[in-house]
């Protein structure tokens, strides 16, 4: 039974802030595999979505299943440790840990019993993979933006979580940067893991997503493949705004 | 003469070992605790009544101070932590308050306000620790393990933790590690090696009483950490030693004794709060400081000699 439900099942969820809904009676299915892109204004809904489905705030309705299971009201280290990992959008690396030790922190995190090698090993290979293993023992705040984008990737797949939840991980990359940014989130959808991601840059959306969902005022208005949300003219209107 | 330096050196051990202890939860763990000295108190009653009652064998008394440590240390932090971080300052304040009352009040264990008396010496390996070159020994090789352990835990991934704890707690939990859980840990692991001292300290004095426990204790403590750096190896134990050794430095400036007390605690209050505007690194900053400029300045001298 837990086998065949979907990996991240989300049930009329809603949240307000004071008066202001930010989530509104929204409910969505994501896949075993693939990148979704939430797309949306300013405002939509994209980032209290994640803190929800992390544990960061709980709903005032609704539910939050991971495979058939309620993981609604759990503390985040225990959304973490169902499987769901997550990077935010102003990073929040511990910066006066170094490379090495930002990404270490999150391999032990959710399993203590790992033996140094194994960290080492891990880390090291997950390094390597986002192009940062020359620079494993410089403190995260002596790195460059792009880099420290980098570090908080890594420090989300070092770990097998299933589902990714990617807080706008491309903006303020560019060129090869951004290039590996793509080949990476790509790869990952390949080894079966779920990205969800949230994401301004429609080119980069187009370029990796399977399927996109699109968010107004707390709602889920669009869902769709890229190609088929890009072609909904209401839509466009809605991201740029009628004076376009 | 020697053995008045030999007390001071082992008082300062003692020191170091505390500070160290509460550099855990202070330093590492961004945990303001004014209660340090209850875990100190609670080592020593330990001690003391086993020694009076049962054995004086050192190892057997340390064995039973971590464990009575350690639960004083979860009695303080399973209630502490349920508040918010920046409250663990006043639950602890709580804490010392009400274990102070403890030491005083409880006759019947504590011996109250006369405390316990008549101490014997402790045992090792057969061996009878009486003199104060022996308690020096042994209080400085338990000192130097201590700062052994704090470094090596700081290098383990235990230490990672909690200085990722201290950098963003929510990322912390965002990546599957329990918060709480880890102060908890940290507190009562802290709470244990202070109690270490607490032994120590009431088999060199062979008698204790609520005076050596109190929040002014507690205060001191958390000067000598901060003095010192707090959140490095190296910092307590250089905090230590200058809170223990400083007033004996004062004494020989002859003050009368009424200004003694208030001379040395303005100092401390000045240089602390010297040290939060300009070094908020303690003594090991300001030592950090010094080494980058004589590099700098090796620098310069070597290019100069270069060119001419």
């Amino acid at each position: 039974m837990a086998r065949t439900a979907p990996l991240l099942e989300l049930i009329g969820l809603s949240k307000s802030f004071g008066g202001v809904k930010a989530i509104d009676d929204l409910s969505l299915v994501i896949a075993d595999s693939g990148v979704t892109s939430l797309v949306g204004p300013n405002g939509a809904g994209k980032t209290t979505l994640f803190n929800l489905i992390t544990g960061f705030l709980v709903p005032d309705r609704g539910r939050i299943m991971l495979r058939g299971r309620d993981i609604t009201r759990l503390p985040p280290y225990k959304v973490a440790r169902a499987g769901v990992a997550r990077t935010f959008q102003n990073l929040r690396l511990f910066p006066t840990l170094t490379v090495f030790e930002n990404v270490a922190v999150a391999c032990e995190a959710s399993d203590i019993t790992l033996s140094e090698k194994n960290v080492s090993k891990l880390v090291d290979s997950t390094l390597e993979r986002v192009g940062l293993l020359a620079r494993r023992d410089v403190r995260v705040a002596d790195l460059s933006f792009a880099e420290q984008k980098f570090v908080s990737l890594a420090r989300a797949i070092v770990r097998p979580a299933n589902l990714l939840l990617l807080d706008e991980p491309a903006a303020g990359l560019d060129g090869r940067a951004l290039e590996r940014f793509h080949q990476i989130v790509r790869s990952l959808a390949a080894e079966g893991r779920s990205v969800l991601l949230i994401e301004h840059n429609l080119d980069t959306v187009r370029g990796i997503s399977d399927s996109v969902a699109f968010l107004d005022q707390g709602r889920l208005i669009a869902t769709g493949t890229p190609g088929e949300i890009f072609a909904m003219e209401e839509l466009a209107a809605l991201y740029f705004g009628d004076d376009r | 003469m020697i053995s008045y330096l030999e007390s001071l050196l082992i008082f300062t051990a003692l020191a170091i070992i505390l500070a160290s202890s509460l550099n855990l939860v202070l330093g590492y763990g961004g945990m303001f605790s004014v209660a340090h000295a209850v875990f100190y108190g609670v080592g020593a009653y330990t001690a003391s009544l086993l020694a009076l009652h049962l054995s004086n064998s050192l190892v057997l008394s340390i064995l039973c101070a971590i464990i009575t440590g350690g639960l004083a240390g979860l009695l303080l932090a399973v209630p502490a932590l349920r508040v918010k971080e920046e409250y663990f300052v006043v639950a602890s304040l709580g804490f010392q308050i009400i274990a102070s009352t403890v030491f005083n009040q409880w006759d019947a264990v504590t011996g109250g306000i006369g405390g316990l008396t008549g101490i014997p010496p402790a045992s090792l390996f057969g061996y009878e620790i009486d003199s104060y070159g022996a308690h020096l020994v042994v209080t400085s090789l338990l000192a130097a393990a201590v700062l052994a352990i704090v470094a090596a835990l700081m290098r383990s991934s235990f230490g990672r933790a909690l200085r990722a704890l201290r950098d963003d707690e929510q990322a912390l939990s965002s990546l599957g590690r329990n918060p709480t859980h880890l102060r908890l840990v940290t507190v009562a692991l802290s709470a244990m090696i202070a109690s270490v001292a607490g032994v120590l300290y009431a088999y060199f004095t062979s008698f204790v009483n609520p005076e050596s426990f109190t929040l002014d204790e507690s205060v001191m403590m958390m000067v000598m950490v901060i003095i010192g750096g707090a959140g490095t190896v190296w910092g307590p134990p250089l905090g230590a030693a200058f809170v223990t050794i400083f007033p004996a430095l004062l004494s020989f400036l002859k003050l009368p004794s009424s200004l003694l007390g208030p001379v040395q605690r303005l100092t401390y209050g000045v240089i602390m709060t010297l040290l939060m505007i300009y070094e908020p690194a303690g003594i090991v900053g300001l030592l950090r400081w010094v080494r980058r400029r004589q590099i700098i300045l090796n620098g310069i001298n070597g290019s100069n000699r270069a060119a001419a």
